[in-house]
């Protein structure tokens, strides 16, 4: 039986168990490098945005009418000879199921992968009745076998070594099994399930499809146990989400083309299955097969009116979130979701398995957008994340005190601003004199002495600003610096690089001084309230028709002003006309200096030598930014050298990696290591959070310490005398 | 798309699912590859379904050709003879050149054994049933569901798994081969 933690403290304890689980570790590793290059090969030389966008538009056109559907499907499939059945919770599905297999007079069942009877815990549910269940795909057996629950929704039992299967083989079989003969093993499934199949009386499966104008269901399998399950019991139970159902044949076709290239990397899984009505069978009565299909409600219809959570029905179950995420490939999905893992289940489980379950679990995520990037439907995953983040404080009207502090310091400026200098004095004595902090301040446990704090800075940057920037009598660009708090307050010297490359390219910069911060961190913390007001602050102090572009040093307050403003103002009349203005004006700072500025390389003479790169998620994903700072790393004449895994989330997350620092210090001894492995002298990137939390990082390594820089501190440092 | 492109497609594409492909310019050649790999890999039964719906005479053809070399040949009431089937042998109803997919209808519950319960799976693919995505095949498609019961398959590739480990295991369930021969009778 599957338990999930219901609170943080318990759910901290086994993550640092999985974290010690090597095998693990390694497994999901190799699984994610080799997922990028199967994936971006399966989709060679198609239009993949345009594909996600085409099942997304289709998606959301069918799920408001998805009971509509579904009367449609009904008709169809009743003609053809099925008999359909309408679950509104998962426990009367569970009651259907065993009921259809009582009036049939059946004894032994053998099952597809179904993730939706893994939602009900189906099989629990009739073993206590007294049938007889197998599971059939070679993972699913295996984990039912175990007592477990799957640990990937395409590939379940992916936490398991091949001696931990050939144990249990040797056990079923009673005789010994050879880990490294997998083939061997493969066949003594295929020799066992083989006799369950044919002594089954009754097949139970998922779908994949719901085709209403047609009443087919489609089923999507590789072993071909989906097939055998369909065709050798004379009953056929299918239990099916309301989401599945779809409008026609080319809805279907067009997920078909995304599903098994996003989920595993191939252009078509082996079997795709369509099945209409009640098929030949002839120890079915008269010859035909008992055909049944059970939709499952369990809440969908409700969030199918979600204004904001109807996207979550969009999923095809491809489980490519899981595939990319960070913290999933370090713990594993037993201990990244409850049933449904991976993004896409940190979500599902507050809907269907509840609160209890959701209220650790979905405080465990890093915000990097790597799932959002891949997803086949193309569902806004990590807003989600935090949807329900806030709606389980909402709900529950226990706010952290974390977040009562930080909404009443972010809803006045000037207490904030006063509060982060008054810092400078209070971490005095815990500076050893450089830039890091060199003591843990006190309310810090020993787990977050994976990286040094940096030392606020004793003048910020407002406060040094009339002095630094000059005016400038014929500027070419007039450009607003977004500083966010992190350049303001503890990096002033990331938008000193900048005002000396301004001065160079003749662009006039400007402060506006009553900036505060992006809001960002009220967004990661649930607290959508206070991110709208400081979003309006901002909006305020930052006139977009006074400039020619807003430049922000920080990809994160970057693409929290393109992307999560205009959600967080919408509707708001006056200020959505502002809200598009600063979008279409916001830009980073390499693209600024490649593509506005175009700054040749004759200027530059590139000032250090090897020079590694890391991809803070906000620019890569957030911005869409890949290109540019690697070119602006030429043009500086600086030596790039490419590390693994680049655009790989550093562990930061802002209060994530103080929520969770067993995975934030874990993420970066990853990176560092990768960005060790290249030989390179300094390590540059483009967000201040990340340059906090890799140079904390690399402060704590023993061996040889590689610098870590700002993007625009390099690109100034190689300007030609 | 010309036919010898798409024949040219799948073939590049089956060879990454491990599909055995070659073409062939008359059905009986391929009755004489079945009973071949059939009789080298010791097996000694045939099931052809749905062929004696298809071509009648063509199953008389076949029928002698397995009797002259001893080898078993059926066609109906399959499920009695699960597990003495070696080859399962079909003509294939369409195809699909991007993703090496046979379409096969397979509402007879015979055609299911026979490609599910072989150890091997022989398909005839006539070369003009060939499309270039499954997009074209729409109306085919259709016309098949709209006239239930049916039962529609997508094979591309012969059974496989990657549950332990994450390597690639072929034949799991289903058939531990597919040959696929593509039929196209005026290549000169």
């Amino acid at each position: 039986m599957i338990s999930t933690p219901h609170d943080v403290k318990e759910y901290r304890g086994h993550l640092k168990k999985a974290l010690k689980n090597t095998f693990l570790g390694t497994t999901l590793d190799n699984f994610a490098t080799s997922y990028r290059a199967s994936r971006a090969k399966a989709f060679e030389g198609m239009d993949l945005e345009g594909l996600i966008q085409e099942i997304a538009q289709g998606k959301d056109a069918s799920i408001p009418y998805l009971e509509e559907l579904f009367t449609l499907f009904k008709a169809r499939a009743e003609a053809a000879g099925a008999k359909i059945h309408v679950a509104r919770t998962a426990t009367e599905a569970n009651e259907i199921i065993a009921s259809i297999a009582k009036d049939n007079g059946v004894r032994k069942i053998v099952k597809g992968k179904s993730m939706t009877a893994e939602e009900t815990f189906l099989n629990t549910h009739l073993e206590k009745e007294g049938y007889q269940v197998t599971e059939t795909d070679l993972g699913e057996w295996i984990i039912q076998l175990r007592g477990e629950g799957p640990s990937h929704m395409v590939m379940p039992a992916i936490h398991l070594s091949r001696q931990q299967v050939a144990e249990l083989f040797t056990k079923i079989t009673g005789a010994p099994q050879d880990p490294d003969d997998i083939n061997g093993m493969v066949k003594v499934a295929r020799r066992e399930l083989r006799q369950a199949f044919l002594e089954a009386d009754m097949g139970i499966t998922g779908a994949n499809f719901a085709i209403a104008e047609t009443g087919t269901i489609g089923l999507v399998t590789n072993e071909g146990n989906g097939r055998l399950v369909t065709t050798l019991p004379r009953v056929h139970v299918a239990l099916v989400g309301f989401d599945k159902l779809i409008p026609d044949l080319q809805s279907a076709l067009r997920v078909l083309k995304a599903l098994p290239r996003n989920a595993t990397g191939q252009a078509i899984s082996t079997y795709v299955t369509w099945i209409t009505g009640a098929n030949d069978c002839a120890p079915g009565p008269d010859g035909r097969k008992e055909m049944h299909i059970v939709f499952l409600d369990n809440g969908r219809l409700a969030l199918a009116r979600d204004p904001v959570f109807s996207q979550a029905l969009r999923c095809v179950r491809c489980g490519a979130c899981a595939n990319v995420c960070p913290i999933y490939k370090l713990v594993g999905g037993h201990n990244y979701g409850h049933v449904y893992i991976g993004a896409i289940g940190l979500i599902l489980t507050y809907f269907y398995h509840g609160r209890e379950n959701a209220r650790a679990i979905v405080k465990n995520c890093l915000n990097c957008q790597a799932c959002k990037s891949v997803c086949a439907a193309g569902i806004d995953l990590p807003h989600l994340i935090k949807e329900v983040y806030r709606t389980v404080l909402e709900v529950e009207g226990k706010k952290p005190v974390k977040n009562i502090l930080l909404n009443r310091a972010l809803k006045d400026r000037r207490l904030f601003h006063f509060l982060l200098r008054r810092a400078y004095l209070a971490q005095k004595p815990l500076a050893g004199g450089g830039d890091l902090i060199r003591h843990l301040p006190f309310f810090l446990s020993r787990e977050h002495g994976f990286r040094s704090l940096p030392v606020v800075a004793k003048t910020p940057l407002r406060d040094q600003w009339e002095r630094i920037n000059p005016r400038l009598p014929n500027p070419r660009y007039r450009v607003a610096l977004f500083g966010g708090c992190v350049v303001d307050f503890v990096y002033p010297e990331q938008a000193l690089a900048l005002v000396k490359l301004a001065r160079e390219f003749n662009v006039q910069l400007e402060y506006p001084m009553e900036q505060t911060c992006c809001g960002l961190p009220a967004k990661m913390m649930g607290e959508s309230e206070t991110a709208r007001e400081v979003a309006i602050q901002n909006l305020k102090a930052v006139d977009p028709t006074e400039y020619d572009y807003i430049l922000t040093l920080c990809a994160s307050c970057g693409s929290h002003l393109k992307e999560n403003y205009p959600r967080l103002l919408a509707g708001d009349p006056g200020l959505q006309v502002k809200v598009d203005q600063l979008r279409d004006k916001i830009m980073d700072f390499s693209s600024f200096m490649q593509n506005v500025l175009k700054v040749s390389s004759e200027k530059f003479d590139g000032h250090y030598r090897k020079i590694a790169y890391h991809s803070p998620c906000h620019l890569c994903r957030g911005l869409n930014v890949t290109q540019e700072p690697r070119e602006l790393l030429k043009t500086a004449g600086l030596d790039y050298l490419p590390a693994k895994d680049e655009d790989v989330c550093c562990g930061f997350g802002g209060s994530f990696s103080v929520e969770f620092p067993e995975i934030s210090a874990e993420l970066l001894k990853r990176k560092l290591d990768n960005v060790e492995a290249t030989g390179a002298e300094v390590l540059v990137t483009d967000c201040p959070g990340c340059v906090l939390q890799l140079r904390g990082g690399m402060d704590k390594r023993g061996a040889k310490k590689i610098q870590v820089k700002h993007i625009a501190e390099v690109v100034a440092d190689s300007l030609k005398k | 798309m010309e036919k010898h492109e798409q024949i040219t497609l799948f073939k590049e594409k089956a060879e990454a699912v491990q599909t055995s492909v070659i073409e062939i310019g008359e059905l009986q050649q391929a009755f004489l590859y079945a009973i071949e790999v059939t009789k080298k890999q010791g097996g000694s039964t045939i099931a052809a379904p749905g062929l004696a719906q298809k071509d009648s005479d063509a199953l008389s053809a076949f029928r002698a050709l397995c009797e002259e070399n001893g080898v078993t040949l059926v066609t109906e009431n399959l499920r009695s003879q699960i597990g003495k089937l070696h080859t399962g042998f079909t003509v294939a109803d369409h195809a699909v050149a991007e993703t090496a997919t046979l379409v096969q209808d397979s509402s007879s519950e015979d055609v299911r054994i026979a490609t599910m319960l072989s150890e091997i799976h022989v398909a005839v693919l006539p070369a003009s049933r060939i499309k270039a995505d499954a997009m074209s095949l729409e109306n085919e498609l259709k016309e098949a569901m709209k006239a239930p019961p049916s039962y529609v398959a997508f094979i591309s590739g012969a059974s496989r798994t990657a549950d332990i480990e994450r390597v690639l295991t072929i034949g799991v369930h289903g058939p531990q081969e597919l040959h696929v021969l593509i039929l196209d009778e005026n290549v000169d």
